[in-house]
């Protein structure tokens, strides 16, 4: 069939699917009134807003394997994301749907002294309980505004969620076991499963030192809760600073390495061009790669949405969230005027150094302009956000200033 | 309200009802360290792919290789590609992560995919003709007409006699469904997957693909391997 008679056949399907919609819904105000999709500000943005299990209505990217995005209001409303509301992503469409607590297992072998074995329990009575409050970032967040465009997926900013974890220290567990002297990375797996078995399981792997580091965690909760299903029940590495690459979801299986691990996952996928902005120049393919793994400062405005009006003549308030790899944010930078000015704004309350950190500010708006919100925060060693976007082939490692363009009433 | 966002009601309304969350909350009061609320077993149910994919030449080929591992709205959701970087992609697809597309496949697809990216969805429908309670016909030219499509679209994944061991069946985590040993389900249920594709699985939805008639005539096919 041509495709033109493929698109006028699909006109003609979807005005029938209006009227059906419609009527099938019986225009109940409750389903009325909630928005069905968003639309993000770059080409193939539609995103239907759908229910997944133990989620509130999300933007699906993807269905299967489930990627799914937070609306990025609700970041406006918490510091801490709302687990129902908690970006999702996983990479191999064999997901189990059952998880028994009788007969999981968290195994710990290879180069340690003695395999050990864990149910949640054991986990939560042997070792002490820690709890740290981290982004979880993935490291493709913002890739649809990539310039160019990129393959891979189209994220807004909401690949993004800020949580309070808690679970156990990886150290612990790994002491317990015993590791050996020759031992050098860390390698994790989880109960997902490639479709078919020619293709490579997710595996993920730290260096041992950052294995070993106070704050990475076997986390079992996340905002007091036990973790959703979709964010890795019930057991989740934690890796605060880096990107959630590395947090490995349904983490069932661990495995100390003496040897750098060449599994697909860390030697074909997640790698940033190696020099030291992580970027090239856009449309070039690098000649040298090394994984990815800790994140660049960012901030957000959150209470402003890019096209707003808003009304001039008492000051505005601002507010946003601003966070990066552990140092801490130590200012956070406004300007209206697209970059020519900025002011300071005043930090929010310091949830610890892996947190989105809230900031505000009160700025004097004039009638019948049109402004240029930018945020830029600078963390407590000095590195700020670029001012224009980096660029490299997949996407990864945006922390540009990013803009919210605004025109004021008269 | 613009056609698209008509559609994307629907859509909601279809997923929202096409799948159910089973959380089994038990209490472990006995248990010293249990701060938080414990879950014994979670179970959940993945909703149905919201779209399929659209006719045209190459749509086989989609429904077929790339349905395996992910559902159609990773075509959806891409930026405009160059027929390079589409053949750079599928090539990745079958060299990186196993998918058995053949060769002599990939140019078509590639054009397909191009195709597929610049429309908008249709979103899958509940289903696009009635059930029928009528018992299926076994007349020898319905099945032969079921036999054509079983050994275009199914044979790959179900094996020749639907045993599930097909040169791709075999290789699925879990593997394709034994249509040997499917005698006690009802053709409703059978029809519905055929249909609207099994959640959580590579079976894709056929509705797109296939017509009414030919869905039927499948089924009746697809019934002689439990009889044999």
């Amino acid at each position: 069939m041509p495709f033109t008679d493929g698109l006028t056949r699909r006109r003609f399907l979807q005005s029938g699917l209006i009227a059906g919609g419609l009527s099938a819904l019986g225009l109940r105000s409750a389903r009325a009134s909630a928005p069905s999709s968003i639309d993000l500000p770059f080409d193939r943005g539609h995103r239907p807003l759908v229910a997944f299990p133990e989620k509130r209505p999300l933007m699906v990217m993807t269905t299967r394997p489930p990627q799914l995005e937070t609306p990025f209001p609700i970041f406006d409303e918490n510091i801490f994301t709302p687990n129902d509301a908690f970006f999702v992503r996983w990479h191999l469409a064999g997901i189990p749907t059952t998880v028994d607590l009788q007969t999981f297992r968290l195994t710990i072998r290879g180069r340690v002294k003695q395999s050990l074995s864990f149910s949640l329990t054991d986990l939560q009575s042997q070792f002490e309980s820690i709890e740290v409050a981290a982004v979880c970032q993935c490291a493709g967040n913002s890739r649809g505004f990539s310039e160019p465009q990129v393959a891979g997926g189209q994220w807004g900013h909401g690949a993004m969620g800020n949580a309070i974890w808690k679970g156990v220290r990886l150290r612990d567990v790994l002491e317990k076991a015993g590791v050996e002297k020759d031992a050098k990375h860390v390698r994790f797996d989880g109960l997902d499963r490639p479709v078919a078995d020619v293709t490579p399981d997710f595996l993920k792997s730290l260096p041992l030192d950052k294995a070993m580091a106070d704050q990475v965690l076997v986390a079992y909760a996340m905002n007091g809760e036990p973790l959703p299903f979709l964010n890795g029940f019930p057991l989740r590495l934690v890796v605060p600073g880096w990107y959630a690459t590395y947090w490995v979801k349904m983490l069932n299986d661990i495995e100390v390495l003496n040897h750098d691990d060449h599994n697909f996952w860390m030697d074909r996928a997640y790698r940033i061009p190696h020099n030291a902005c992580g970027c090239l120049a856009p449309g070039q393919k690098p000649t040298s790669t090394v994984p990815l793994s800790t994140m660049p400062v960012r901030s957000f405005i959150t209470n402003v949405n890019n096209g707003a009006t808003l009304s001039a003549g008492k000051p505005t308030l601002i507010k946003g969230i601003a966070f990066d790899q552990g140092y801490g944010i130590d200012q956070v930078l406004l300007s209206i005027d697209g970059g020519q000015h900025w002011d300071a704004a005043q930090l929010g309350k310091d949830y610890g150094d892996f947190s989105f950190r809230p900031w505000e500010i009160r700025v004097a708006l004039k009638p019948e302009q049109s402004y240029r919100f930018q945020s830029l925060a600078i963390n407590r060693i000095g590195e700020s956000q670029q001012l224009h976007a980096k660029w490299n082939p997949n996407g990864y490692l945006r922390n540009a200033v990013e803009t919210v363009h605004v025109a004021t009433s008269g | 309200m613009l056609p698209h966002q008509a559609n994307l009601i629907m859509t909601q309304t279809v997923l929202v009802l096409s799948f159910s969350i089973g959380i089994f909350l038990t209490s472990l009061g006995s248990l010293a360290v249990a701060e938080e609320p414990k879950k014994e077993t979670l179970s959940i149910s993945f909703p149905s792919d919201p779209f399929s994919f659209q006719p045209g030449p190459g749509q086989e080929i989609a429904n077929t290789y790339c349905v395996i591992c992910h559902s159609a709205d990773y075509i959806y959701m891409q930026p405009p590609h160059s027929q390079t970087t589409w053949t750079e992609i599928i090539k990745k697809m079958k060299l990186a992560f196993g998918c058995p597309i053949p060769d002599e496949s990939i140019a078509l697809l590639s054009e397909y995919l191009i195709h597929q990216n610049e429309i908008s969805p249709l979103p899958s429908s509940p289903s696009h003709f009635q059930m029928s309670s009528s018992p299926l016909l076994n007349a020898q030219a319905v099945l032969d007409k079921g036999q054509s499509v079983y050994t275009t679209h199914c044979l790959n994944c179900h094996g020749p006699m639907g045993k599930g061991d097909g040169p791709i069946g075999k290789m699925l985590i879990p593997p394709a469904a034994n249509l040997t040993v499917i005698g006690q389900k009802s053709d409703k249920e059978l029809l519905k997957t055929i249909q609207d594709g099994r959640p959580g699985t590579a079976m894709p939805s056929w509705k797109g693909d296939l017509s009414a008639q030919e869905i039927l005539n499948v089924l009746s096919y697809v019934r002689t391997f439990s009889q044999k």
